[in-house]
């Protein structure tokens, strides 16, 4: 029986450890919108007012797919 | 001068190291700083009644006291050429009210511009005041223990109601302006009789605007919890001078999530309202501001 809960807490910890793989994802992602982000603003300067605002919001979405996988983390650590 | 304060920043910061939680476990001392508990769920101050207030909903009220007194007071005695609080707050609004004319238009930017602004306002408050320093040291602490197990404060945006609460009333705001604006005709966009593909999509839509519910309560109450873990973690860890550096992402990111979930708000209830036709219009409104 013991063990059996000792198998259980390393299934657990495994899943939560895996739970986090999914911000890789999101960390390519990110890096993904801020470039597309750099190169309009190479090309135009001055298009700064209309490009950094739907940058942020564009950041925040992708952002908020990570978030997730946190919050599923930390839902298996602390409920489960 | 400078240099004095930053070599002086660097000690303390490695005295802080040395003091944390890296530092005791290596050289064998006890913890400085209390090993923080997460709790997922919001703790329980006191009674009235059956109702149970929670520290998080206390944070709630006194957040909105907060906001109610600043805005009471800054709009007291309005003259045309402002004083300095009523000049900070026309500032914060007129900045708020440019965003959201920008992406809606001058028609529906007046109309919707009380309950956006409001959305912002709240959860800004929320995020940027539990970084005061009464939210973590004022607490209970429970029999035979000599830290505190129940803290008096703690920021709303934890606690996934508030963000539930405020996804509930966005979604709500979204649907009713559409269906004033096209009337019974909004369903049209999710039941498309047609091709087999075409009622698919009507299903994907339908299923991507309830959908916004789950997303707007786990990306405001993501990151608020993700930002209260981190703190704790910060200052366990590296007792003085790191989490400083913590403490100045938290107002960003407090900040921004309150610009997303106002900004995500406008731009789904400017998709809800759009008629297909006028494209063209609103999109040079949008430009020409």
């Amino acid at each position: 029986m013991d063990t059996l809960i000792q198998v259980a807490d390393a299934a657990k910890f495994l899943a939560v450890g895996l739970a986090g793989l999914g911000l890789a994802g999101v960390g390519i992602g990110l890096g993904i919108v801020g470039s597309g982000a750099m190169n309009a603003l190479g090309r135009n300067p001055e298009a700064r007012d209309a490009i950094a605002p739907n940058m942020i919001l564009a950041l925040a979405f992708t952002e908020a797919i990570g978030i997730y996988g946190l919050v599923t983390a930390i839902l298996l650590i602390f409920v489960a | 001068m400078v240099k004095l304060v930053v070599v002086l920043a660097l000690v303390l910061a490695i005295v802080g190291i040395l003091l944390g939680a890296i530092g005791s476990a290596l050289l064998g001392n006890d913890y400085f700083v209390p090993i923080p508990e997460v709790h997922l769920a919001p703790q329980e101050v006191f009674t009235i009644g059956g109702f149970v207030v929670t520290n998080t909903l206390l944070s709630a009220w006194l957040t909105t006291f907060v906001i109610l007194l600043l805005f009471g007071l800054g709009t007291r005695k309005m003259s045309f050429v402002p004083g300095r609080l009523q000049g900070l707050l026309e500032f914060l609004i007129e900045a708020l009210f440019g965003f959201v004319k920008g992406v809606a238009g001058e028609k529906y930017a007046r109309k919707w511009f009380p309950l956006l602004a409001t959305i912002f306002i709240f959860v800004a408050f929320n995020a940027w005041m539990a970084l005061l320093p009464i939210y973590p040291t004022v607490g209970f602490t429970k029999e035979g223990s000599d830290h505190i197990t129940t803290h008096l404060f703690r920021s709303a945006g934890t606690d996934i109601n508030m963000p539930l609460a405020l996804a509930v009333i966005a979604f709500i705001f979204i649907e009713i302006w559409g269906f004033r604006v096209h009337g019974l005709g909004y369903l049209k966009e999710f039941i498309r009789i047609g091709n087999p593909i075409q009622m698919f999509i009507g299903l994907i839509e339908l299923i991507s605007h309830f959908i916004r519910l789950v997303s707007f309560t786990f990306r405001l109450f993501g990151n608020m919890l993700a930002g209260e873990i981190v703190l704790f973690m910060m200052t366990f860890l590296t007792i003085i001078i790191t989490p400083v550096i913590f403490y100045g992402l938290e107002i960003l990111v407090g900040g921004v999530q309150a610009l997303v979930f106002m900004g995500l708000t406008l731009v789904f209830a400017v998709m809800a309202v759009a008629t297909h036709g006028d494209h063209s219009q609103e999109d040079s409104e949008a430009e020409s501001h």
